[in-house]
């Protein structure tokens, strides 16, 4: 029963901060996936008077990744029963050519105004559209969430290590008698203190194991579908034995560097 | 002339410096000596023992144990010292969470032996000291002279050249330090161990030749 109890209390802290880590590691992969989304749907709209060539916009803004021509036809289809076929032709030739710039990553405020100053340098360009605020309002949003999630997780980090050494000091207070009896019989220090590695080795496998299974299956389950679905957002691929590789190094890391310096910090005040 | 065990030369022990314990003693102890370092309580008796086995370290002199001076001594070479002998405390200082046998297994799990040599030896020996039956029990279920004679089986197991004991008998009866006494006499006589007792009165009916040192005023004098 003690030694269940002992288990636990390096198990929870222990998870509830691996749950943090991978919280925002799949937040950020959220926000990474939404903001991909965003941006495939984003693009420039230009009007221009003559035919754009894509290679030379290119070399004046190298952020352009594909210059797309957008189809008049829609909008002459609107007029076709209004005007004569002579009226519709000369409407074709007189409308301006309408293009839809993609870039290559996404743009801060400063980089949209700078690529709109380019543009509308360009003589034949006539109108340039960039969607600013519809954009960079929702960008500051997911990355505000970002943000708040990673202090979040900094504090919970904090709390959980200094609950970790706590239960350290208290395991190793509990063998320090055994160490030292070890230890006067000629006991080498991997030894004397291999059960503590043994115990925290055990811990961050069930922690990490716990915290894996949680991010494998509930993401899995129809109901948490359905809502990420509704809100229009997704985990994207996920590799879940990377996860996992990740998770037990952070926990096998912090377990061990903490159980090794409580040991050491006892062994030099035993000294 | 017999092998020298312990050669101590001007040895000052003390745990504040410049209020030593034990001031400018010099002794030998031969091997297969069985010696009793006598004195008032709080001559230093235990802070001299404690220094044999390296757990106070030297103020000032020579200590040569088993042939490894203790004078900043290394913690690799003092382990190695501590597989060469054997321990026993008045307080027994048992492994409360391990059983009876692996508590007799402990110098033979350090000095590398296989499980089926640790436990045949600690049986062996378990047998010797009478408790085999009690092998699987923790130190906690046994009475005190049974504990110390588990101490003995431990500091027994893996054939040390010198056993050194801090008052063993000191929290027993009668009865029990007589079965103690005869047990480490037994070591002596028939494996030839090095024995030395620090103790507050030698048992008079131990029947055989020893060797008494008396502390006194931090001052280490050959008696007998």
């Amino acid at each position: 029963m003690k030694s269940l109890k002992n288990h636990i209390s390096v198990i929870i802290p222990l998870f509830i901060l691996l749950f943090s880590f991978e919280f925002v590691l799949n937040l950020d992969r959220i926000v990474k996936n939404y903001e991909e989304s965003l941006f495939d749907d984003y693009s420039i709209v230009i009007a221009s008077m003559t035919t754009l060539n894509e290679n030379s916009l290119k070399k004046e803004i190298p952020l352009v990744r594909k210059l797309q021509p957008l189809s008049t036809k829609k909008v002459i289809d609107k007029f076709k029963n209004d005007f004569s076929p002579a009226n519709l032709a000369l409407l074709r030739t007189s409308l301006p050519k309408f293009y839809s710039i993609k870039l290559k990553y996404p743009p801060d405020e400063k980089t949209l105004e700078e690529i709109e100053r380019k543009l509308r340098a360009i003589p034949s360009i006539t109108k340039v559209e960039t969607f600013e605020k519809s954009y960079t309002k929702i960008y500051t949003i997911l990355n505000f969430a970002k943000t708040i999630s990673n202090i979040f997780t900094i504090f919970i980090f904090v709390i959980s290590i200094l609950l970790i050494f706590k239960q350290m000091e208290i395991w190793t207070l509990e063998h320090q008698e055994r160490m030292y009896i070890m230890g006067l019989f000629g006991s080498p220090f991997w030894m004397k203190s291999a059960v503590l590695y043994k115990l925290v080795f055990i811990d961050s496998i069930i922690s990490a194991l716990g915290v894996g299974a949680i991010y494998y299956f509930v993401p899995k389950t129809e109901k948490f579908k359905q809502i990420m679905d509704s809100i229009g957002l997704s985990f994207g691929n996920v590799d879940f034995i990377d996860d996992m590789i990740i998770l037990f190094s952070i926990s096998i890391f912090i377990t061990i560097f903490s159980v090794t310096l409580v040991i050491l910090r006892q062994r030099t005040e035993l000294k | 002339m017999d092998k020298i065990i312990i050669h101590a030369q001007k040895l000052q022990l003390s745990y504040k410096k410049g209020e030593p314990v034990i001031k400018n003693s010099s002794f030998s102890i031969h091997k297969n000596d069985f010696v009793f370092i006598t004195g008032k309580s709080g001559s230093g008796k235990s802070t001299l023992i404690r220094s044999l086995y390296g757990e106070l370290p030297l103020e000032s002199g020579h200590l040569n144990v088993c042939g490894i001076d203790l004078k900043n001594i290394s913690k690799q070479r003092l382990n190695v010292l501590r597989k060469h002998i054997g321990v026993i405390f008045q307080d027994y200082k048992l492994i409360k969470e391990w059983t009876v046998e692996k508590n007799v297994m402990l110098p033979l799990m350090i000095a590398g032996y296989s499980k089926n040599v640790c436990t045949m030896q600690a049986h062996k020996l378990l047998k010797h000291v009478k408790l085999l039956h009690k092998a699987d029990k923790h130190p906690l279920e046994l009475s005190g002279g049974e504990q110390q004679r588990i101490a003995i089986a431990r500091a027994l197991a893996h054939n040390p050249i010198l056993i050194l004991a801090d008052e063993p008998t000191g929290n027993l009866d009668e009865y029990s330090s007589e079965v103690i006494w005869d047990l480490l006499k037994g070591a002596h006589q028939h494996l030839g161990t090095t024995i030395v007792i620090v103790t507050h009165k030698i048992p008079s009916t131990l029947g055989i030749n020893y060797k008494h040192y008396f502390l006194d005023g931090g001052v280490i004098n050959e008696v007998s």
